[in-house]
């Protein structure tokens, strides 16, 4: 269950992004009005804004928090061709004794040409990074060679993309077997099927990033795309915001000794598709684990994706955007990891051969994520508009741990019933 | 530009077409004005002064107006103007201070017709009267304005500005006597033509110079200015103080501004230096342009709606010496292409979520609010009911959807690490209390892993061995009493496992399993619950009956069943049987009823140390030959490897550490680095720093254990010659003494040093700390008054 806490985030047009910082702490939203605001999390749990200035004089598309190892620091970028980076400073002041803290100007990179796209800190074992990429197709590379200096960013790399770039993911993998990926995509709606979704590799013998993929089947403006946190898994997951939500896997294969140094090559899998919105997708993101994608699209719904044990994706809740969840997620609330693989074995178990038909290996029909709706949808149709729904589960939340157990049999049986 | 959308526009009778289009001129152009029939457009600049006409699918040169042999200043042209009442009459300022005014009517090659050479420094604009013919204005840098009657051979009146150089002026459309002029110090003044002397209002429009303004065509009041400070700001002059209505943020500075025809509220800018674009805004939403045509390669240094009454077709000259004719239809569209969504997963499963209000209000007809929507500062001015363009709601809604505990929170997470014991105890306690923890919070399968691991290492190796040592010196009195029961328990074990059928071995061997495990969970909760020694350890021998039987089974069958015990296939069954299952409970209750429990107290010393003893000591002496538990190895990496790749690494790396050397060979080095990496960015994620710091400490990666050390630097003076110590090490570089002497006791430190940052003297903590509860000063003599804090 979520419950949904409405901010008045005051912004004076539209808000392009929102950032939670790396311990969920602080949250900071960027906007068409060309500022940023910081949120702090009070120990109530209410967001109070404790910051808000003008940071670029165009629209901010991006804001983004750097890992707090380097302080307190936030990137951004906009429509007027630059990224900038900016750091609170600590001191007595006035502000403080008001609630508000101070955020400075480190930086401004100046190096597009035109609108930058968006903006990402690089994963911490790489240092101080930072990655941007502008509409006209070039990915740029900065590193602060001295961590305590936020002033100085030197350009380190431009990838050029030929396509005009809209997101950029890193892959955080922190091991070592792993090297430097990024991946880029492009939201040119022109009619070439060009691959919107391509990945860059670092290369140590070139000391250069070069295109180690592009996944062709991908043609559609891609507005938002997203690694997922990769926690010691082998291979890695990619969402994509297109028309659709899809997730690739990218599964290293193993470098032949001959090639030592080159670039890796990928086991490239479409693993979920998923056309619910039934219109652009804007955002995803991912969960802590990477075990859940969230989306959102111009239906206005929040969707979460899920995979079984069995690697089957599939919706476990809608929320709706004006902050009434859509009951049909009234299964989320006993999915907890867990309880998740031990909930979907059961079903195995009950009619095992059944189960496998929603099996699928990577397929790419787009029939794939009409059929996974229709499941989804075999739960009791929701009402819209759940007012009661937060104060009746309330109740039911810190249950003993023994009554939850009683009770989660029950609950797992409309479930059944429904496979 | 690909994309050649051909408009036609019906402007009662003539009707405009064209498609997006340009031509190459020779030079820069510095200004373009157009015809009052739109049909040509005249390109000045420092060397070119041309005429265009613009046919439908190009522009083609009508007339070159640089003539005669040599070059003039006066051809160097900072701005021209084409009369809009008189189609052959044009006016050019020159850069050398010169008004030069063009007849096309002139039949002669060179149609230069009046000079007027009264500004000293270079004019910057010149605007004729938008109904009266004969008057011209000129605006100069050297900060005067003149009004020329062009039938005179000197200007008329002379407006001082009293200020900068004039960069702007411009008739007033509506009011006949007045004009605005802009000023480089940022002030906007207005005239009545009729009086020189003093100009009627005066007011600050902008921060650093007013490049240009333009008024607005239909309403009377409204005057936009754009300035250095890369914003155009749109004012009310029909009050008594100019009144900033609309202010625009473009991303450079605002070269030139040109309302939009039959659109109230559009605005088209072009960028002195830098941006290269034209703009095309809705002053009603002043932070992200309309429409965006990005043709031109240089700075645009013109712009001009093509017909008064026609918004869809715009000029534009520019310093890349091309002419351009945009069309409305194929300029980019910012507003289309922005993101109207923001979307984020917060580390404890929280989602922030940002959206246009438009798109997640639920039924999309509904006229939106349009008061309330409206920011009050911005958006004042009543709607026009009329208005062409209909404005959109640009406004978003921000909310977070926070998860509670059941769901996707990551409550577990945190849970588990701070519970989970990694060491420091026996193997099999280690894995008795993860699998409690885990139970506690309902992640059976983790728990069971955590059981597995415990049947299949606990038996053997240094835990047990050390175990057995351990209870022979715990008294004698333990050791018959359990032997005696476990041997006799196990005969009826052995007894059952007989019974079976080889067919239903695989199967019968899972149950097994399953009781023993689900008897050491009630046993648990026995334990837990009812906090009386006696059943929790006649149930532990129980168990250990099963194991027995478990293990004996295994080695009974051949090895192909063996592989059926890898972990994914065999959890997942379990779970659902193990709620209830009466066999179990059989057994429990049976074994309760057992005479042998009664006399147990003796061993409640402690409980795990025992049993693992027995186990080994049954199993040593009955089954000399069991499997080793290296044999279960592989299934046991899979079982990490499983996790991880899960996204579940707290379990691999959990397992990892309490199973030690056990494990560690089966998974390569750099896998378990990756994992260790990753476990403890989450846990930093969580600020869970010291579970984080355990797990450093207890990692056996190199590249882990080392991330302690790692970053933490101590400067230090040497306490004899109080220089900086530069070397690693405490012998001083130069005076060769070990730096870290006592001053208290005159040994060298080892362990814990205390020194003062003051005079550098210092030694153990104890000696310092005592020295100070009596003296102030420096143990050391130097005088100093140490503070140790």
């Amino acid at each position: 269950m979520f419950v949904a806490r409405s901010i008045a985030a005051d912004h004076r047009d539209l808000i392009h992004d929102v950032s939670f910082d790396f311990h969920g702490r602080r949250m900071a939203t960027c906007s068409s009005d060309q500022s940023v605001k910081v949120w702090d999390k009070s120990e109530n749990g209410d967001w109070h804004c404790t910051a808000s200035w003008k940071t670029h004089s165009g629209s901010v598309w991006r804001v983004t928090w750097a890992h707090p190892e380097f302080g307190q620091v936030l990137a951004s970028c906009s429509f007027d061709r630059t990224a900038a980076v900016w750091e609170e400073i600590v001191g007595e002041s006035n502000d403080k004794l008001r609630g508000q803290s101070h955020w400075v100007k480190r930086t401004t990179l100046v190096d597009s040409r035109t609108s930058v796209t968006d903006v990402k800190f690089a994963p911490k074992h790489m240092g101080l990074m930072l990655a941007t990429c502008s509409a006209d197709g070039v990915v740029r590379i900065y590193e602060a060679p001295d961590v305590m200096n936020l002033s100085q960013w030197s350009l380190q790399h431009e990838i050029s993309c030929k396509l005009s770039c809209s997101c950029i993911s890193w892959n955080p993998s922190s091991s070592r077997a792993h090297s430097p990926m990024i991946a880029v995509g492009s939201d040119d709606n022109s009619p070439n099927i060009l691959a919107k979704v391509q990945i860059y590799e670092y290369n140590e013998n070139t000391r250069k990033y070069a295109k180690a993929e592009a996944l062709m089947t991908v043609t559609d403006p891609v507005h938002d795309i997203a690694f997922a946190p990769n926690l010691g898994r082998s291979f890695h997951m990619l969402a994509v915001a297109t028309k659709d939500v899809r997730i690739f896997t990218l599964k290293p294969l193993r470098k032949e000794l001959t090639s030592s140094g080159g670039l890796t090559k990928f086991e490239i899998h479409i693993v979920a598709q998923f056309d619910n919105h039934n219109s652009q997708v804007w955002r995803v993101s991912w969960n802590i684990t990477g075990t859940v994608l969230a989306s959102s699209g111009d239906d206005g719904c929040v969707r979460l994706w899920k995979a079984n044990y069995m690697d089957n994706w599939k919706c476990t809740g809608i929320l709706k955007g004006n902050g009434s969840p859509v009951n049909g997620s009234s299964q989320q609330g006993i999915f907890n990891a867990s309880l998740g693989s031990a909930n979907t074995s059961l079903q195995n178990s009950l009619n095992g051969s059944s189960a496998s038909r929603y099996f699928f290996p990577p397929l790419d029909s787009p029939r794939a994520g009409s059929r996974w709706s229709s499941h989804a949808q075999l739960l009791p149709p929701p009402p819209l508009i759940e007012q009661s729904c937060d104060a009746d589960t309330a109740n039911l939340q810190y249950p003993h741990p023994r009554r939850r157990c009683v009770s989660r049999p029950l609950n797992l049986l409309p479930e059944n019933e429904g496979v | 530009m690909e994309k050649m959308a051909r408009v036609t526009t019906a402007l009662g009778g003539n009707a405009l077409t064209g498609r997006t289009m340009f031509c190459h001129l020779d030079a820069p152009a510095n200004a373009i004005s157009v015809c009052r029939d739109a049909a040509q457009v005249v390109v000045a600049g420092r060397n070119i002064f041309k005429i265009y006409s613009i046919e439908e699918e190009q522009f083609v040169e009508k007339l070159n107006l640089r003539v005669g042999r040599k070059p003039s200043l006066n051809f160097s042209c900072a701005d021209v103007v084409w009369h809009q009442m008189d189609e052959n009459l044009l006016a050019t300022a020159a850069t050398n201070g010169v008004v030069v005014t063009w007849n096309l009517g002139k039949p002669s090659r060179n149609k230069q017709d009046q000079l007027f050479t009264e500004h000293k420094r270079t004019v910057n604009k010149v605007c004729f009267h938008p109904t009266e013919v004969y008057m011209l204005l000129s605006g100069s840098q050297d900060g005067y304005m003149k009004c020329f009657d062009l039938r005179k051979k000197d200007s008329v009146s002379t407006f001082s500005g009293q200020s900068e150089s004039v960069r702007d002026v411009q008739f007033s459309i509506r009011d006949y006597f007045t004009f605005a002029a802009t000023f480089e110090n940022g002030n906007v003044q207005l005239w009545d033509i009729r009086r020189p002397d003093r100009y009627e209002r005066m007011f600050t429009a902008h921060n650093g110079p007013v490049f240009c303004c333009d008024w607005h065509p239909e309403d009377r009041g409204w005057l936009a200015t754009g300035g250095r400070d890369k914003m155009v700001k749109v004012w009310d002059m029909n009050t008594t103080r100019a009144k900033e209505i609309y202010c625009v943020q473009t991303i450079a500075s605002v070269a030139r501004v040109k309302w939009r025809p039959e659109c109230k509220h559009h605005i088209a800018t072009c960028s002195m230096m830098v941006d290269h674009n034209i703009y095309v805004w809705d002053v009603r939403r002043p932070f992200i342009p309309s429409a965006m045509f990005e043709e031109h390669k240089d700075v645009t240094t013109g712009i001009v709606w093509r017909h008064l009454h026609d918004p869809y077709f715009l000029l534009s000259g520019s310093k890349d010496s091309t002419l351009y004719q945009h069309i409305f239809k194929d300029a980019s569209q910012p507003i289309d292409r922005a993101n109207p969504e923001g979307l984020c997963y917060s580390l404890y499963g929280d989602l922030a979520f940002a959206a246009k209000e438009s798109l997640i209000s639920s039924d999309s007809n509904r006229k939106p609010y349009i008061g309330d929507r409206r920011h009050p500062i911005f958006f004042k001015r009543k709607l026009d009911p009329t208005e062409q363009f209909e404005y959109i709601s640009s406004s978003s809604a921000l909310s977070v959807f926070e998860t509670d505990v059941e769901s996707g929170s990551m409550d577990w997470f945190v849970h588990t690490a701070k519970q989970y014991a990694l060491a420091g105890r026996p193997l099999a306690e280690l894995c008795d209390h993860n699998a409690k923890v885990a139970k506690g919070l309902d992640r059976n399968q983790v728990a069971q892993t955590w059981t597995m691991l415990r049947i299949i290492y606990s038996s053997l190796g240094t835990v047990a061995s050390t175990n057995l040592n351990h209870s022979m010196g715990k008294g004698s009195t333990a050791l018959p009493l359990m032997n005696s029961f476990n041997l006799k328990d196990i005969p009826a074990g052995l007894g059952s496992e007989s019974r079976l059928d080889r067919s239903k071995g695989e199967s019968r061997t899972e149950n097994i399993l399953m009781d023993s495990s689900s008897t050491l969970i009630n046993n648990e909760d026995n334990e837990e619950t009812e906090g009386s020694d006696v059943p929790a350890d006649y149930l532990l021998g129980d168990v250990e009956a099963d194991e027995d039987d478990l293990y004996m089974m295994d080695h009974e069958n051949p090895h192909a069943e063996e592989q059926e015990y890898s972990l994914p296939q065999e959890a997942f069954p379990l779970r659902h049987e193990i709620v209830d299952n009466p066999s179990a409970l059989d057994h429990l209750q049976d074994k309760a009823d057992s005479p042998h429990v009664s006399g147990n107290e003796a061993e409640t010393v402690s409980l795990t140390p025992v049993e693992s003893f027995s186990l080994i000591s049954i199993s040593h002496s009955l089954y000399e030959n069991r499997l080793p538990s290296d044999f279960f190895n592989p299934i046991v990496r899979d079982t990490l490897l499983f996790y991880a790749e899960q996204g579940d690494v707290q379990t691999a790396v959990s397992v990892l550490i309490v199973l030690g050397e056990r494990i560690r060979k089966e998974i390569d080095e750099q896998t378990q680095e990756h994992w260790y990496t990753s476990y403890i960015d989450l846990l930093q994620r969580f600020q869970l720093w010291n579970i984080s710091n355990e797990v450093i400490k207890l990692s056996t990666c190199r590249a882990i254990n080392c991330l302690n050390q790692a970053s933490t630097t101590l400067h230090v003076n040497c306490s004899n010659c109080k220089r900086p110590m530069s070397n690693r090490g405490w012998i001083c570089d130069r005076c060769r003494q070990c730096a870290s002497m006592c001053a208290v006791c005159h040994h060298v430190v080892k362990g814990l040093f205390v020194w003062c940052q003051g005079c550098s003297h210092g030694g153990h903590l104890q000696h310092i700390m005592k020295w100070l509860e009596t003296s102030s000063h420096c143990p050391a003599g130097c005088g100093h008054l140490c503070e140790y804090t």
